[in-house]
């Protein structure tokens, strides 16, 4: 059953086999392998339960209720947005659908350089092929991709580019476009009308509006503790307690080590809560002669890889689409005052590429703030910095290719080229500093990173901490590397195949 | 050119920067502020959660310049609501966010630290609307990362609070979003 807070009327304190921090990719995945191994599993999700009849495809209802920090979540100095969801199905719910397997030089990275053994691509292979089919993933036929996403398809093979159509975990998409805020037609296959329902009909409860503050070890058991919300006001209405042998947590790599280390757990090795990626985003908005229109239509079907790791270092960049929905056009666009509306009057026209850069020497750090919440800090170094730059000039370069007639960057100051002439030269002037390019991430990963070594890493190949037995972290946050790639096929694929070996080995955890 | 790490901030510096300025805030009290704004404070809500009466004069004075002007028909800063909006919203912000915030308000619109950083010894809200444009461009640009940050706070709660209603959309040509028959 899924337990709202207006249904709670006083404490709560509960016993089960596993408690699921979290209900996101990591614990939805999760929960649903071991309910379906007969455990009896809690779920407990800090963001509203919310249904499809809940979503009215607006950005201020999906910000407000969706998103963590109602979609205002930054780095401490605001330089980066860091967009993640808050509800039950987490990220899942908010997602541009995107879902592609961890590519094959990723995955031989995470075994030459951090000693993981059982994530070969051959050895995973069974897990993506099992989320592959349980999301109905799949790429759409060419006169499927709206404006937006042809640009793409066709700049870069004007140019040479690899391009192609990436995989959507939708069924009977209509094409509405509001998948970042809500799919109000259950199309997108979202782990809150997937993983949860079915981890819910063998016997899982999920409790929305808890957010769990603590986890304690005992000799016996484990103790997550916490505030249950109030779903309206958000303001705190009682306490809970659930006591479980098996605690997974899986709130995220901005919350997971928020939690792990206000309960000096999980941090041996001093790693908790560092090596935070972002898969670091900016954009460029072409400004085309017909209607783009890029808050309509699939909002993310294509992409060109054709930087990623080309220079076989791990790094490089990846062009993608995004939708614009206004609020989403009005932060990203520069300037301020009557320049920025005079911009922001070729809405319509507007087509938007974002570059994703794979961080090789970029890192960032999540600790706790004063009033016990997270802190974000991220350094861009010149590797990564290097590759963004070249991202944006590709992008514009591709957003010309295929018809712009003229190209912004997100720069604070107004920078725009007139042609692909212009790109080099204004590009070299530009500035690059904190809060002078915006920059966003929708993708944090690698805070308690999995590795063998217990003095470099926080959880094991089985994504159980190395300090702590029964007490797992599946989400985004174990991952060594940035991906190169939206995480959310790579996520679950890691809960699956952790969850199956949680399942069974159940007996041995327990009684260790 | 400056790689962003050169500049990096974190909150906390933010703040330590902020808090060297404000141990002059004392200063900027000799500036008889409430005075020549007491007509304008009279008519700021009286039900504010977030905002103090000045803060939420000052806020607007900020949003009406980073909004812009609306084409003739379409609605301004005021009609929106956006101040009473970000109110509403700021008001579940983090805890720290919220402190540092009300410091943001404070060192944004003294006479002091506008003479401080730009040689101007005139509270924002007393500045002309060209010579508020002017100083906003000069938070926007400026070498000091914390005012840029400032900025980018400001910017993005008066557009987010703007964007996100429905009567904005006319102007821009944003028609709403394809919904299910029996919801539209």
């Amino acid at each position: 059953m899924i337990v709202r807070s207006s249904e709670i009327n006083g404490p709560v304190h509960e016993s089960a086999d596993v408690c699921i921090i979290g209900s996101g990719c990591g614990g939805g995945a999760s929960a649903k392998v071991l309910a379906e191994a007969g455990k009896k599993v809690i779920v407990l999700e800090e963001g509203g339960y919310y249904t499809s009849k809940d979503f009215d495809a607006t950005e201020q209802t999906a910000y407000q209720h969706l998103y963590q920090q109602r979609a205002g979540q930054a780095t401490d100095d605001l330089a980066v947005t860091v967009l993640q969801g808050r509800c039950v199905g987490g990220s899942s719910t908010v997602n541009w659908t995107t879902s592609l397997r961890t590519p094959d030089f990723v995955l031989e990275a995470w075994k030459r350089d951090h000693g993981i053994q059982g994530f070969s691509p051959k050895e995973l292979d069974p897990y993506f092929e099992k989320v592959e089919q349980y999301l109905n993933i799949h790429t759409e036929p060419f006169e499927n991709h709206n404006p937006n996403n042809r640009l793409i398809l066709d700049g870069a093979k004007k140019l040479g580019f690899r391009a192609s159509a990436v995989g959507r975990n939708t069924k009977d998409c209509v094409k509405a476009g509001a998948c970042g805020l809500g799919c109000p037609f259950d199309a997108k296959k979202t782990v809150a009308i997937t993983y949860i329902p079915d981890a819910v009909k063998r016997g899982a409860t999920v409790f929305a509006n808890f957010r769990a503050t603590k986890v304690e070890v005992t000799r016996t058991t484990k103790r997550v503790s916490g505030v249950v919300f109030d779903h309206q006001t958000q303001k705190p209405k009682t306490d809970f307690i659930i006591e479980a042998p098996i605690v997974i947590v899986s709130a995220s790599a901005i919350n997971s080590p928020v939690l792990l280390l206000k309960s000096n757990l999980a941090n041996n090795s001093g790693e908790l809560g560092k090596n935070l990626t972002f898969h670091l985003t900016s954009a460029v908005l072409g400004v085309f002669d017909q209607i783009m229109y890029g808050a309509g239509g699939i909002p993310q079907s294509a992409m060109s890889d054709e930087f990623l790791n080309k220079n076989h270092d791990g790094g490089g960049f990846w062009l993608e689409a995004v939708p614009i929905y206004p609020t989403l056009a009005a932060l990203a666009l520069p300037e301020f005052g009557s320049m920025h509306r005079e911009l922001l009057h070729q809405y319509p026209h507007i087509g938007a590429t974002i570059i994703l850069v794979k961080e090789i020497d970029s890192n960032g750090r999540v600790t706790v703030n004063d009033h016990g919440r997270a802190s974000i800090s991220y350094t861009l170094r010149d590797k990564d910095l290097g590759y963004l730059k070249q991202g944006v000039g590709v992008a514009a370069r591709v957003q010309f290719a295929a018809g712009a007639k003229r190209v912004i960057t997100l720069h604070a100051r107004l920078t725009e080229f007139n042609s692909p002439e212009e790109i080099g030269n204004k590009l070299a002037v530009s500035n690059w500093g904190m809060n002078e390019i915006g920059l966003y991430s929708a993708h944090p990963l690698g805070t308690c990173r999995m590795g063998s070594d217990p003095k470099r890493s926080v959880v094991d190949e089985h994504c159980q901490t190395h300090d702590v037995n029964g007490l797992f972290v599946i989400d985004g946050s174990v991952t060594p590397t940035s991906l190169g790639v939206n995480p959310q096929v790579t996520i679950l694929a890691i809960a699956e195949k952790s969850a199956e070996w949680i399942a069974g080995n159940f007996a041995d955890i327990k009684a260790r | 050119m400056k790689a962003f790490h050169d500049r990096r901030t974190t909150r906390r510096k933010f703040l330590k920067e902020s808090l060297f300025g404000v141990a002059f805030l004392s200063a900027s009290k000799l500036i008889p502020t409430e005075v020549l704004l007491a007509g304008e404070l009279s008519q700021v809500p009286k039900d504010l959660v977030f905002f103090s009466p000045r803060e939420y004069l000052i806020f607007e004075a900020v949003a009406e310049r980073i909004i812009g002007l609306p084409s003739p028909g379409q609605p301004s800063v005021k009609e929106v609501g956006v101040s009473s909006r970000a109110d509403q919203f700021l008001a579940g912000a983090d805890p720290e966010v919220q402190d540092q915030l009300h410091q943001l308000f404070t060192v944004f619109n003294a006479a002091f630290f506008t003479f401080l950083f730009d040689f101007r010894f005139c509270s924002f809200l007393n500045m002309s609307a060209t010579d508020k444009d002017s100083y906003i461009r000069d938070w926007m640009t400026s070498k000091f990362g914390f005012r840029r940050t400032g900025f980018q706070a400001l910017k993005r709660v008066s557009l987010s609070m703007f964007y996100t209603d429905s009567r904005s959309w006319k102007e821009i040509g944003f028609e709403g979003m394809f919904m299910p028959e029996d919801r539209k």
